[in-house]
């Protein structure tokens, strides 16, 4: 399976997006291995440095708008639920533009996947600070530095009931890989945090390298989980939280298909006939 | 009453007496008299208290405006009262709640209060049944009759509700009784509101999945597909926001269901990011616009038509738009099916244009499904996948996953594939495609109805949307000659079809005239404008004087 395009590649070298690109091709050969075919696999992207994976890999899907691209894919899943959907977002994408969506995706256990390459800033448009910036992080916006407090997203999204949460590095490419595969297979909403350093503008290697830990168990109730994502030094790589709950298309309208089993015009006739005395 | 007058009903009375409901019996009375008949619901955004009223109008043969000079009211309390008892006609009858107002007034007292307590606890809601009683009474319809009607619209406590219609009937005056009888009309016809309508077209046409977080005058569109999705087999989702629900309803296009959103203007306005995104990655959308009074929250339960430029340049960017402004109920239903079928045939978004007096007015119609469009697309045969192939008409035929292909939609600029781009060549030649496919669709707008002209002759009205109703049944009011020229189609502009107009009379509910603007800026037709922007639709009456003023 060859998951590589023309398109050509305008990452900074060095950039941890190579890592998650490299485990998510990784991730899609398992997958496929394992039964998810790449022809109901689809990947929708948010606008960012991020969302460049949308022109790099040989995978059906929509390049969204900036902050849009979770809404996109409850929107494909919604309509067709043979499909599995992934979305890769950015830290400002996800978290600043669209955090609504995620919130929501997450509450009524949307059953896709959500992979976010945080890398504590905004990418493309040239460095400027993030939800996740560390309070005091200069950059084109705030040039003394910002003063606000980061969000913790992965403790908020816990909260706000999603069923499967996890933590990555772009640096440990098998992790990603392993999380990513977890997380698809998972039905519900899946999210996949990803430590990405940005080299040009909010290089971490070495904070990563020194602090990344890896969780050697996922907690067993919500509290733990929420308590370990509190946890910033050591940074815990690994699931942190995974529960069965039912999801949102089938709590919605059962075992049906939309787009499978649309009714053609004679049987919306009939249905009309049934309803107006025409 | 001879047979070719209109009749016309009005209830007035707090929100929570069912006032409207009173309405919506009234109209599936005169349906059923085979009659035609039109109401028009006034409220003001509360849930009780307040003051709500509902006209219903009727005519044995054609009728598409409710009048506000009623032959027969019924006013719930004192309030009411006085709004409403100077709009009887001199042969008219003002039947009032002497519970509520006042002593030595002109009309016909019934303690409708005072006998809806002897039927606890729904009380208030019983004021309503007590209202179409009146109306029962004054048509002549039988007391045994009026049980069976009410047996079907009043389900829920059905028999303190007979007791009730039955105390009260008795209380009414032998004066009353028949008093203005109506004769029987000979059509077959539904009941549907403009919102119902929009709902019902686009699932003819194949609508899978309906998008939307509650706006007003748009909210009905969502209530009623929510409440058919098992008897019509479709989806009705509100998610978070409008972004959500824009953004949902392109992600479910390109897994190939047919989708459609719909709010006033302020959700559209959150919706027109995405409107574009719809436009530069040729994914089929209908968004409907329900208009109200506006700008911003405006007045939310009140018609407008304001929001007509707005509606005309959804989206940033150059790509086809589709707008279309039905001019009735009736055409609601065919031209949310047609715009269905045109965002699909033609892969790019659409508006329906309604606002709250066309989305929330009921009509006598007759639909006939088997007239509706059917959203039919070009699809991808085998071989390999490009979505975004150039074509010789600019339409890149669509394949739908699970595909072993490669499916790209994209955001960006993109190559035929669907990979971002910048090169200048591949920048130019995309917009060229899409130039290419809005000259298809703008040749094959010249092959299907895109304006009715009703009464050819002179002088010549120029209308569109909500107004026509108003405008129609003004001319009918007035005994007027005049013909009325409706473009249903207002991007792309049907040019072709006014070559023949230089002046006309334009009437729109918008204050600066921008329905007049468009007109002159497409077609190069002068005009004097009638307008009207306080909210209310025209009343016929009125509007013809103000005809007569200028023609
Ligand atoms: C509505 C909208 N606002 C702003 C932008 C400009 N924009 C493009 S990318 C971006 C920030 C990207 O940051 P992030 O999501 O963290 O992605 P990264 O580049 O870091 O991968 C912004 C603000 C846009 N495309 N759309
Ligand atoms: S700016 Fe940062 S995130 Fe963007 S490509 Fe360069 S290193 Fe990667
Ligand atoms: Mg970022």
């Amino acid at each position: 399976m060859e998951l590589g395009t023309y398109a050509e590649n305008t990452w900074c070298p060095g950039c941890g997006n190579f890592g998650i690109m490299n485990a998510v091709t990784r991730a899609v050969k398992i997958l496929s291995e394992r039964g998810v075919g790449a022809d109901r696999l689809m990947m929708s992207a948010g606008i960012g440095c991020h969302g460049k994976i949308f022109d790099y890999l040989r995978i059906s899907g929509f390049y969204s708008i900036h902050g849009r691209s979770i809404a996109t894919v409850e929107g494909m899943k919604v309509a067709n639920p043979d499909l599995k959907v992934m979305t890769f977002v950015g830290d400002g994408d996800a978290y600043g533009e669209g955090l609504a969506h995620v919130l929501f995706a997450a509450k009524r256990n949307a059953d896709i996947t959500v992979v976010v390459h945080d890398n504590k800033v905004y990418g493309l448009t040239t460095g400027q600070f993030t939800p996740t910036s560390k309070k005091g992080f200069k950059g084109g916006s705030t040039p003394e530095g910002s003063v606000e407090d980061p969000l913790n997203p992965l403790a908020v999204i816990l909260e706000t009931g999603a069923t499967f949460v996890a933590r990555s590095y772009s640096g440990k490419i098998a992790h990603l890989a392993d999380m990513v595969v977890k997380a698809v297979e998972h039905e519900g909403f899946s999210l996949v945090e990803v430590l990405q350093p940005c080299v040009t503008y909010n290089d971490t290697y070495r904070l990563y390298n020194e602090q990344v830990k890896i969780l050697e168990e996922t907690p067993d109730t919500l509290e733990k989980a929420i308590s370990t994502a509190r946890i910033q030094n050591p940074l815990y790589i690994g699931v942190f939280y995974q529960v069965e709950k039912p999801v949102y298309h089938k709590e919605l309208y059962g075992g049906g298909n939309p787009v499978r089993d649309s009714l053609r015009r004679e049987e919306r006739i009939n249905r009309m006939r049934n309803l107006l005395p025409i | 009453m001879k047979k070719d007058e209109v009749f016309t009903y009005l209830v007035g009375g707090k929100a929570g007496e069912g006032v409207k409901k009173a309405g919506t019996v009234a109209m599936n009375m005169f349906s059923r008299m085979g009659r035609a008949a039109f109401e028009m619901d006034d409220y003001p955004s509360l849930i009780r208290g307040g003051h709500n009223f509902t006209v219903v109008s009727t005519a044995a043969d054609v009728i598409t405006s409710h009048y506000m000079k009623a032959d027969l009211l019924v006013l719930h309390d004192e309030r009411s009262y006085a709004e409403h008892q100077s709009q009887v006609k001199p042969e008219g009858i003002v039947v009032y709640n002497s519970d509520e107002v006042g002593e030595d007034v002109r009309g016909i007292g019934i303690p409708m209060t005072t006998e809806a307590r002897k039927y606890p606890p729904n009380t208030m809601l019983r004021m309503g049944v007590g209202s179409v009683t009146v109306l029962a009474a004054a048509i002549g319809v039988s007391l045994d009759q009026l049980e069976d009607i009410i047996r079907m619209e009043y389900p829920r406590e059905v028999e303190k509700n007979i007791d009730y219609a039955r105390a009260v009937y008795e209380l009414i005056p032998s004066e009353v009784m028949g008093k203005l009888h109506l004769e029987r009309g000979e059509h077959t016809s539904s009941v549907l509101t403009g919102n119902q309508a929009a709902a019902l077209g686009a699932y003819s046409a194949g609508l899978d999945i309906y998008f939307a977080y509650p706006m007003t005058p748009s909210t009905s569109i969502l209530h009623f597909l929510a409440g058919h999705t098992k008897d019509l087999q479709v989806v009705a989702i509100h998610p978070e926001n409008e972004i959500a629900v824009a953004n949902m309803a392109v992600g479910a296009a390109f897994a190939g269901a047919k989708t459609m959103v719909g709010s006033s203007g302020g959700g559209l306005a959150l919706m027109e990011e995405t409107y574009s995104l719809a436009g530069m990655t040729e994914a089929p959308v209908v968004f409907v616009l329900s208009s109200r009074s506006g700008p911003s929250t405006g007045v939310p339960t009140y018609t407008e038509q304001g929001d007509l430029h707005f509606a005309l340049n959804q989206g940033h960017g150059e790509f086809p738009r589709i707008v279309a402004a039905p001019g009735s109920v009736e055409e609601t239903y065919y031209v949310a099916a047609e715009l269905l079928m045109l965002v699909w045939k033609f892969q790019t978004p659409g508006t329906l244009v309604l606002d709250k007096h066309l989305s929330e007015s009921s009509h006598t119609v007759t639909i006939d499904p088997e007239r509706a469009a059917w959203a039919d697309f070009s699809s991808h045969g085998s071989g390999e996948y490009k979505r975004y192939t150039i074509t010789d008409d600019g339409i890149s035929p669509l394949l739908f996953p699970p595909s072993s292909e490669v499916i790209k939609w994209n955001s960006y600029e993109h190559d035929e594939l669907g990979i971002t781009t910048d090169k200048a060549e591949r920048i130019a030649a995309m917009h060229d495609k899409r130039k290419k496919k809005l000259e298809t669709l703008t040749a094959y707008m010249k092959t299907i109805t895109t304006v009715n002209v009703y009464n050819p002759g002179y002088p010549v009205i120029m209308t569109y949307g909500s107004t026509t109703m108003s405008v129609l049944e003004a001319l009918r009011a007035g005994d007027i000659d005049a013909t009325v020229v409706q473009p249903v189609y207002l991007r792309p502009f049907p040019v072709w079809e006014f070559a023949g107009y230089d002046t006309a009379l334009v009437i729109e509910q918008s204050s600066t005239g921008q329905f007049a603007t468009l007109l002159k800026e497409k077609a190069r037709v002068d005009s004097e404008v009638i307008t009207k922007y306080d909210g209310r639709p025209f009343d016929p009456q009125e509007l013809a004087s103000r005809i007569k003023e200028v023609v």
